[in-house]
């Protein structure tokens, strides 16, 4: 007899799209973010993309044949964690630092959960963190835009950090990407974009990068060197990788929360972490540490957000 | 014979104090980060352990049942006195290499663990043994932790460089790449066990 | 007395220094009792309660008996036979509240005495709160509430940990990392998010 009863778990989503073809479209709203990365900051961007996202594929592919599960690596998934890494790498890395890094976020950030949808932590930060814990050297070592021969250049956030004043970037300068960091988080238009793209289509939804953004940027706004009430929130928001991380990484179904409103609080929550670790804390960026932790705390979120079905407790 | 024999051995893996009751985990984390540290403090664990055990054993019938905890832990900070003033004396590197994990063996929580958990019950010859087998036990687990973690995270065993041009994962330095070691090689030996992934 | 020290001392405890994850103290109990919400809040109230005394009891212990007598370097003996003594305490109480619960708990009850959060807060309330021989103003009150507020940060850890693994008792884990393994590598990853509180200045 067929089984048609399907026991699954969160999220339970009744789309007309598949797994596959989300994921894939999601690659897709990133393509010119990287296209821009390359641009900015020549062939090694594309090597360290190249690298990142076949690793991860191959990684899953190997540890889905050794745990005898089904063998899901074309469904994109593998391969958006492994882009989404190597976005948040400096664009000179060795070439296997992507490589080990795409194989510890898919073994140890997804697959030893179970694989696709029982990840509690977004596969590719665990990724990142692991690699910033790791060889912190080469994580920190940022080449100058537009400048094939790697001349290397603090990013605007490492500079304000040290308290050294900025001079020559513009908020253009920020927004089209002519400045230091990680390759898929420089060009804010080619994010935006993707962004939109993904938005109006409705693969995610406005409520998480919006309330993370403007949390972080009220909170810089209010806490501003000169003064209460006088940061550079717009600065704040087209720097580092806020952009890339509020619209690409916080908004993943499977670690995120379910409810609108819990949605807003880890929105709010991630914005919060962001902003304190960016302020006050020893690393100039901290959107990857910020979603982590709210990852975390998203299993507890969704049980007090939870929506109240008639007739349980 | 056989009896005491099993007590042993039962330490080292089916009881192994890390891997299988999860005890002792801050000096697990703090101190295998090199095979010489770890060594060193399994020594020391297992001769605490072995001296709280016997005394515990011995005094079972004497120490009222509503105030053992402060009794057991006064008989174990003595041995933790005798063996720092002991390792200051005859092993000062080490010492010093352990730093405050020495004294913080009065709260491994193995110790007080063996004493609550069988000491206070058991006769001392096979609370001897328990104790003996526990401190192996985690004197090998400490050795194969910090083996990994040293290998990895240092690039060298017992101090000396094994790959040129190898870059180690400071990771693996840190307390988180501690807990990361510990719970894949729990999967690993859960795999050995059963047979299957 | 400094408002303002409150402030810093809760956010530093509950947070950025969070007694688990960050100063990675207490964390025998905290992989073996997590599972479950329920006896995870049970565990965290109790180790609450003994951080709290302990923090009351040790800093007179400390500012009246070991300074004027020179003794200051039997503190970690003398706090830890204090914390004994509650422990004991709290155990007896709990074993006549409830049984099923005492019997849960097995061994780490008693274990709470040796839980080094709880050491822990003794021996950061004298380093924090004592400049030499002498004694900040406020130090008591800080003290204490450094008490409520590790405890806390062990609730919130707690807390987090147990909604984690009790979604993932849902899922389809793979069989060789089911509970421990797998509680040991989201302790590691907790921890490395953690990290970004590092150099944390106020």
């Amino acid at each position: 007899m067929k089984n048609n009863l399907i026991v699954s778990d969160s999220p339970h989503l009744h789309k007309e799209e598949s797994v596959t073809k989300i994921m894939w479209l999601v690659v897709a709203s990133l393509v010119p973010a990287g296209i821009a990365g390359v641009y900015i900051f020549g062939f090694s961007a594309l090597r360290i993309i190249l690298l990142g996202a076949i690793s991860a594929v191959i990684t899953e592919g190997i540890l889905q044949l050794l745990t005898k599960r089904k063998v899901t690596l074309l469904d994109g998934s593998a391969f958006l964690t492994g882009l989404l890494l190597a976005y948040n790498l400096p664009p000179k890395v060795p070439f296997w630092l992507p490589m080990v890094g795409s194989l510890f976020a898919i073994a140890i950030g997804k697959q030893i959960f179970g694989g696709l949808g029982q990840n509690i932590f977004n596969p590719a930060l665990v990724g990142r963190v692991f690699l910033m814990a790791s060889w912190p050297k080469y994580m920190t070592s940022f080449t100058q835009p537009l400048n094939y021969d790697a001349v290397t250049s603090a990013t605007p956030l490492a500079l304000i950090k040290e308290g050294k004043v900025l001079e020559n970037i513009s908020y253009l300068d920020l927004f089209l990407g002519k400045r230091g960091g990680c390759i898929g988080e420089v060009c804010i238009l080619a994010l935006l974009l993707g962004a939109i793209f993904l938005l109006m289509k409705g693969y995610i939804s406005w409520h998480i990068p919006i309330t993370y953004i403007a949390t972080t940027g009220i909170l810089t706004y209010i806490f501003g060197t000169k003064g209460l009430f006088s940061g550079d929130w717009l600065f704040h928001i087209l720097s580092g990788g806020l952009i890339l991380g509020a619209f690409f990484m916080a908004t993943d179904y499977v670690t995120s929360p379910l409810t609108r409103k819990g949605q807003i609080i880890f929105g709010i929550g991630c914005g919060l972490i962001t902003a304190i670790i960016r302020l006050w804390g020893g690393y100039p960026e901290g959107v990857s540490y910020a979603i982590l932790m709210m990852n975390g705390a998203t299993p507890i979120i969704d049980r007090f957000t939870k929506n109240r079905i008639y007739g349980t407790r | 014979m056989k009896g005491y024999f099993r007590e042993f051995v039962k330490g080292i893996i089916k009881e192994n104090p890390t891997f299988v009751l999860v005890l002792g985990l801050c000096p697990t984390l703090a101190v295998s980060v090199s095979v010489i540290n770890g060594i060193g403090m399994g020594i020391a664990a297992t001769f605490v352990l072995l001296g709280s055990n016997i005394i515990i054993a011995l005094l079972k019938n004497i120490i009222p049942d509503r105030i053992r905890i402060p009794c057991f832990i006064v008989v174990i900070a003595t041995f933790v006195t005798i063996n720092e003033m002991v390792m200051k004396a005859y092993s000062p590197v080490l010492d010093r290499a352990l730093g405050i994990y020495v004294p913080l063996i009065v709260v491994n929580c193995i110790v007080l663990g063996r004493a609550e958990a069988y000491a206070q019950r058991e006769t001392v010859l096979n609370s001897f043994f328990d104790g003996l087998g526990m401190g192996v036990g985690f004197t090998l687990a400490l050795i194969l932790i910090s083996a990994i973690r040293e290998f990895l995270g240092a690039g060298t065993i017992l101090g000396y460089k094994l790959i040129k041009g190898f870059e180690p994962a400071f990771v693996l330095a840190m307390p988180s790449g501690a807990l990361l070691v510990i719970g894949l090689l729990l999967g690993f030996f859960n795999v050995l066990k059963n047979r299957k992934i | 007395m400094n408002p303002a020290q409150f402030l810093t001392i809760f956010i530093s405890a509950v947070f950025i220094y969070n007694v688990i994850l960050s100063r990675f103290l207490g964390l025998c109990s905290f992989v073996a009792i997590s599972k479950e919400t329920r006896p995870a809040l049970a565990m965290s109230l109790s180790v609450m309660f003994v951080t709290i005394m302990s923090s009351i009891i040790t800093w007179p212990i400390y500012r009246f008996l070991l300074i004027p007598f020179g003794l200051t370097y039997l503190r970690t003996i003398s706090f830890i036979l204090v914390i004994a003594t509650f422990v004991q305490f709290v155990e007896m109480v709990i074993r006549k509240i409830s049984p099923p619960m005492y019997r849960f708990f097995g061994i780490y009850l008693p274990l709470i005495t040796v839980n080094c959060a709880v050491l822990g807060v003794a021996v950061l309330n004298v380093d924090m709160f004592f400049v030499g021989s002498k004694a900040i103003p406020g130090s008591f009150y800080y003290s204490v509430f450094q008490g409520v507020c590790v405890g806390l940060g062990y609730t919130l850890a707690m807390l987090l940990m147990s909604g984690i693994r009790e979604r993932l008792d849902l899922c389809n884990v793979p069989k060789a990392v089911k509970d421990f393994p797998l509680a040991f590598i989201i302790a590691s990853i907790m921890s490395l998010s953690f990290l970004g509180f590092n150099g944390f200045r106020f």
